[in-house]
């Protein structure tokens, strides 16, 4: 291999084991070449002058002690928050009653957290709850079976009569009735809905009304 | 340019350990080719961290023989004082302690514990800086704080070595670790480029810019500038 003295630095740098001897060769026909490689091998020799490999056994001494505090100090931390430690100070019958509290505890949390959920009561005032649905539901079929006889009673002045006043209160009883069937249905539908209860109600009570009339004009 | 062009007078001297212990780039890199010894070396250094994980104190024992003098040798010429050089093992040894739970063996555990001495000694630095900046305001202070001549194992070369760590402290941080760490402690570039968490080939060429600086500064004033200064 030829080098030259422009590859002296790249040898110097991260020159392999051939360009090193490359340069020593060519170092010796070149002078420039032969003073700079005495002088970068003399830094690593000059290098073994900052060596200085004194035993000193007292440096031993005083890692071994402080590593030895440091292990203890290390431990101790670790104990201070084990569960084993705390157990360790407790005699057997106070480790069962601890371990029977902990079990208790344990099962009364679970079931607590898996106890059967109800549904939680509607607070909305426009539903009606079970008790007061089913008396809302005796009043208002008694009331329904009094506006029937009221009906049974206006029948005949209502079939028999043929003045346009009659008329209008057929077709008023008629639009009466759709509309109860109709208020019926959808109360069937949503039972505890009390605004449908209500509506249903001033039907009922138009109703009423009207048939008193009926029976007015008849005598 | 001189024989050497090093400003100084060691050059001569040191010629004899040239010729006792050669030690060029190229055959470093041969030891780090793998072999048996290379697989044994891995073997204990996990066999190590394993015990070190059981907190077996035996095997920090056996890291500090092991490795114990480099260590310091490394914090030393890191902070300069050798005081400061034996707490920065400490400390790094109870880093290892409290952190081994963490090492999870990307690198070896040596490589993994040189990097925390690196850490720990820079972290000194810091601290001894801060320390220095809010004495600055009190004469008296100032003036215990100036640096005390060190006490150093005899050297062969005590100039050449002065000259050294005053070169060496000019140079960037990661300049002197590299040169420290390959010149100085004998790592290859692919333990450095673990232990700096830098490439291999950043690892070399760091290397090369760090003796470039070196010889620069290190290097005589030429007979040309001399007498044109003159």
């Amino acid at each position: 291999m030829n080098v030259t003295c422009k590859d002296r630095d790249r040898i110097f740098e991260n020159g392999t084991e051939a360009d090193w001897a490359a340069l020593e060769a060519h170092a010796a026909t070149c002078m420039p070449c032969a003073e700079e490689l005495r002088a970068w091998k003399s830094l690593s020799l000059a290098a073994a002058e900052l060596r200085d490999y004194t035993e000193s056994p007292a440096l031993w001494r005083r890692i071994h002690h402080a590593l030895t505090e440091q292990a203890a100090a290390s431990q101790q931390r670790r104990e201070r928050w084990s569960w084993r430690f705390l157990f360790a100070n407790l005699s057997l019958s106070w480790q069962t009653a601890v371990a029977t509290a902990f079990v208790v505890v344990l099962m009364i949390s679970a079931g607590w957290l898996l106890r059967p959920t109800k549904q939680p009561p509607i607070q909305q005032g426009s539903l009606l709850k079970s008790k007061a649905l089913i008396e809302v539901e005796h009043a208002e079929s008694a009331y329904v079976q009094a506006i029937d006889k009221l009906a049974v009673e206006a029948k005949p002045q209502l079939e028999n009569s043929a003045t346009p006043l009659m008329s209008n209160y057929r077709e008023k009883l008629l639009v009466l009735d759709s509309a109860i069937d109709d208020l019926r249905a959808q109360t069937g539908q949503n039972p505890s809905n009390a605004h449908l209860r209500y509506q249903l109600l001033a039907m009922y009570q138009e109703k009423q009304r009207t048939l008193q009339d009926i029976l007015e004009e008849k005598r | 340019m001189g024989i050497m062009g090093l400003a100084l007078a060691w050059e001569t001297k040191i010629l004899p350990a040239v010729q006792r212990e050669r030690r060029v780039e190229p055959f470093r890199e041969q030891i780090a080719a793998p072999d048996k010894a290379a697989e044994a070396g891995r073997v204990e250094d996990a066999a190590l961290a394993a015990a070190c994980r059981c907190g077996d104190v035996h095997a920090y024992e056996r890291l500090y023989s092991l490795h114990g003098a480099r260590m310091k040798n490394l914090a030393r010429n890191i902070l300069g004082s050798p005081t400061d050089a034996e707490d920065a093992v400490q400390e790094t040894f109870l880093k290892v302690q409290r952190g081994i739970a963490s090492f999870r063996g990307q690198s070896s555990f040596v490589t993994w514990t040189f990097r925390i001495l690196v850490n720990t000694c820079y972290d000194a630095r810091r601290s001894r800086l801060r320390k220095k900046e809010v004495a600055a305001d009190d004469e008296q202070q100032r003036n215990d704080a100036a640096p005390r001549p060190e006490p150093h194992a005899p050297v062969a070369h005590p100039a050449l070595r002065l000259a050294l760590e005053r070169a060496l402290a000019k140079l960037t941080r990661h300049q002197r670790d590299v040169f420290l760490l390959y010149e100085v402690e004998g790592f290859h570039h692919a333990e450095i480029s673990a232990m700096l968490e830098i490439s291999e080939a950043a690892s070399k060429n760091t290397l090369f810019q760090a003796k470039k600086n070196l010889r620069q500064m290190l290097e005589p004033p030429r007979a040309s500038n001399v007498a044109g200064a003159r």
